[in-house]
């Protein structure tokens, strides 16, 4: 499982500008935290830090026993469809792609046919979220793209899902759904899950918050903590 | 890895746009199809339709107008040969056989020619006998006339008799109906040349012609004969000799097209490419969110490849069927203008073309995309 999460400085932008400055945070395997913070706070930088999609100037990012700073690039493609679900705020789904086909998606990379018992997998997952599994995804309502969207983090049993603002472009009530999903599939399933949100509602439901500060733009000094 | 899936829910939602570069290829293919399948068998059909005239002696003149008016029946006026010609040519060693060629008269736009009943009857008969009287006739596969009607062939050529109406006073009779030979002399009316030579002139003409053909014995007796008679008033000549300088012609106007044909291809080629690139920029972020999912690079460039692979492929299928339906068309058009039978169908050329336009239009169909490999996924998933 995955320990030891160090996030000591992330800065993804050439000028200057501190996004984030975290001395340090760990998660246990298996647990569920929330991050959050005001837009602008760099809540999606540090995620995509996290995710591995982005890459700090200083500082390290340890998974487990792997450290994503570390890894040639085609490493960190595998170590993401084979550890990661990711949940973004637009859901990012694939039009023309039915709800099972986009769920079924992460298999294709690495395989030409999908065995039964995957395709059992996502389509009792795409059940769990109550979406049509044949309709396709551009038909379906933005609550049911989100749960979509959640299916496909989870169909691999991924160690870890992060979710960026995943209730953030949806109603209140359907909001709530989405993310009673999320944390419950997650901890069915034990995957460490890690959420950025500026809902303090969502935030509260987990049983841990780190929260960013407000963005200082132009401050460059190189050690300014702001976490305690 | 399989993208299929994806590529063809990405086909799916911009289905006019494909539908149009599919039909842009497959017009262009078609068009460079049928140009160099036609002229190929133009070529053929005419070295076919010569083929019977091993060596052709004439008056003194135009080579070429020889040859076109003796093989391919295109009317002219030739200067006839002296009647002692045909008696010196038919006691010559090496002829094994001749046959004087008269295209003189026309019947319903139908050309009258006399010759011998041999060489008449070469094709074969489909129905009927060969003539063997100076008032029968024997016709052309195509000459819609029928067995027993008896007909007055009228002065001078068809094109001539828009102006000049003037219907000869002997009758001939149908007696046979030939084979088709797919050369012009199925649309024509062959009759004995005595025929001919009774209603032209009389004696003054009698034992002349326009043309004969010759069967030389050997190749070597070929060669002398020409020799020999390209003195005193006489030119004899294979047509080959003529062809060959038609079919370079020919051949340039078919390298230009051919050219003008791989160009536009190209040109198309690039267009999808750049298709491609316009298609790409509207899909940025989806290759944002493969590559975020973790997709390997080779499953990010293959969603890209395998549509534009697809499209040229499938343009190029198109493109070659309609080729073929078109060639049906053109082939009917070539025919009825020439009289020749030009079947013309896709060979080893074409086929050539069309496998080294779909090979360089999909190895080139992945490129754009290899860019997008090397973005950083954060820019790529906001935009």
């Amino acid at each position: 499982m995955l320990r030891d999460l160090h996030v000591e400085f992330a800065d993804a932008n050439r000028a200057p500008r501190i996004v984030l400055d975290i001395p340090a945070l760990e998660i246990a395997g298996g647990g569920q935290l929330a991050i959050c913070g005001p837009s602008g706070s760099g809540k999606t930088t540090l995620l995509n830090v996290l995710a591995g999609i982005e890459h700090p100037r200083r500082g390290m990012v340890r998974w487990g026993g792997v450290e994503l700073g570390a890894i040639r690039p085609r490493a960190a493609d595998r170590w993401r469809r084979e550890t990661l679900g990711l949940v973004f705020q637009q859901f990012h789904l694939f039009p023309g792609l039915s709800a099972l086909d986009n769920v079924l998606l992460p298999f294709r990379f690495d395989r030409f046919a999908i065995d039964s018992a995957n395709r059992d997998r996502a389509s009792d997952l795409l059940e769990r979220v109550s979406v049509p599994a044949t309709r396709r995804v551009e038909r379906l309502s933005r609550g049911e793209m989100q749960r979509v969207a959640v299916a496909r983090a989870l169909v691999k049993a991924p160690a870890v899902v992060l979710a960026d603002e995943p209730t953030a472009s949806l109603d209140r009530d359907t909001g709530v759904v989405v993310a009673d999903l999320l944390l419950r599939m997650c901890r069915e399933q034990h995957a460490t899950l890690v959420v950025v949100t500026h809902d303090a509602t969502l935030a509260d439901r987990f049983d841990r918050q780190f929260a960013l500060a407000t963005p200082r733009p132009w401050r460059t000094a190189a050690n300014a903590p702001v976490m305690p | 890895m399989n993208p299929i899936p994806l590529v063809v829910a990405e086909m799916r939602r911009n289905p006019l746009g494909c539908t149009a570069v599919v039909a842009l290829i497959a017009l262009t293919t078609a068009c460079g199809v049928v140009v160099s399948a036609q002229e190929r068998a133009l070529r053929a059909a005419s070295t076919h339709a010569a083929e019977r005239f091993d060596l052709i002696v004439g008056a003194a003149g135009s080579p070429t107008q020889l040859v076109l008016t003796t093989v391919y029946l295109q009317p002219a006026q030739l200067d006839l040969l002296r009647a002692d010609t045909l008696r010196q040519l038919a006691d010559e060693p090496g002829v094994k056989s001749l046959a004087p060629v008269a295209l003189a008269d026309s019947y319903r736009g139908y050309a009258v020619v006399g010759t011998t009943a041999s060489f008449a009857g070469a094709p074969g008969l489909a129905d009927g006998r060969i003539f063997n009287h100076p008032d029968e006739a024997v016709v052309g596969a195509d000459a819609q006339l029928r067995l027993g009607e008896t007909f007055h062939p009228i002065h001078g050529t068809a094109a001539e008799n828009v102006i000049e109406n003037h219907q000869h006073a002997y009758g001939l009779t149908v007696v046979g109906r030939l084979e088709r030979s797919g050369t012009p002399w199925d649309h024509a009316i062959l009759v004995p040349i005595e025929a001919l030579w009774t209603m032209h002139g009389g004696d003054a003409n009698s034992g002349r012609a326009p043309a004969i053909v010759v069967k030389p014995r050997t190749v070597a007796d070929a060669y002398e004969l020409r020799t020999k008679y390209r003195a005193g008033g006489t030119v004899a000549l294979f047509p080959a000799e003529v062809l060959l300088p038609l079919y370079s012609l020919l051949g340039d106007v078919r390298a230009m097209l051919g050219g003008m044909a791989v160009a536009f291809e190209v040109l198309l080629i690039f267009a999808v490419l750049l298709v491609i690139v316009a298609v790409l920029a509207g899909r940025k972020h989806g290759i944002g969110v493969l590559r975020a999912l973790g997709a390997p690079p080779a499953f990010v460039v293959s969603t890209v490849w395998l549509e534009g692979a697809l499209l040229i492929g499938l343009g190029i299928a198109t493109g070659t069927l309609l080729g073929v339906a078109l060639l049906q068309g053109t082939s009917a058009y070539v025919s009825s203008r020439t009289g020749l039978s030009v079947g013309a169908s896709l060979g080893a050329p074409e086929f050539g073309l069309l496998a080294a336009l779909f090979v360089g239009g999909s190895l080139l169909a992945g490129l754009p995309s290899l860019p997008l490999l090397w973005k950083p996924i954060a820019g790529l998933l906001r935009s």
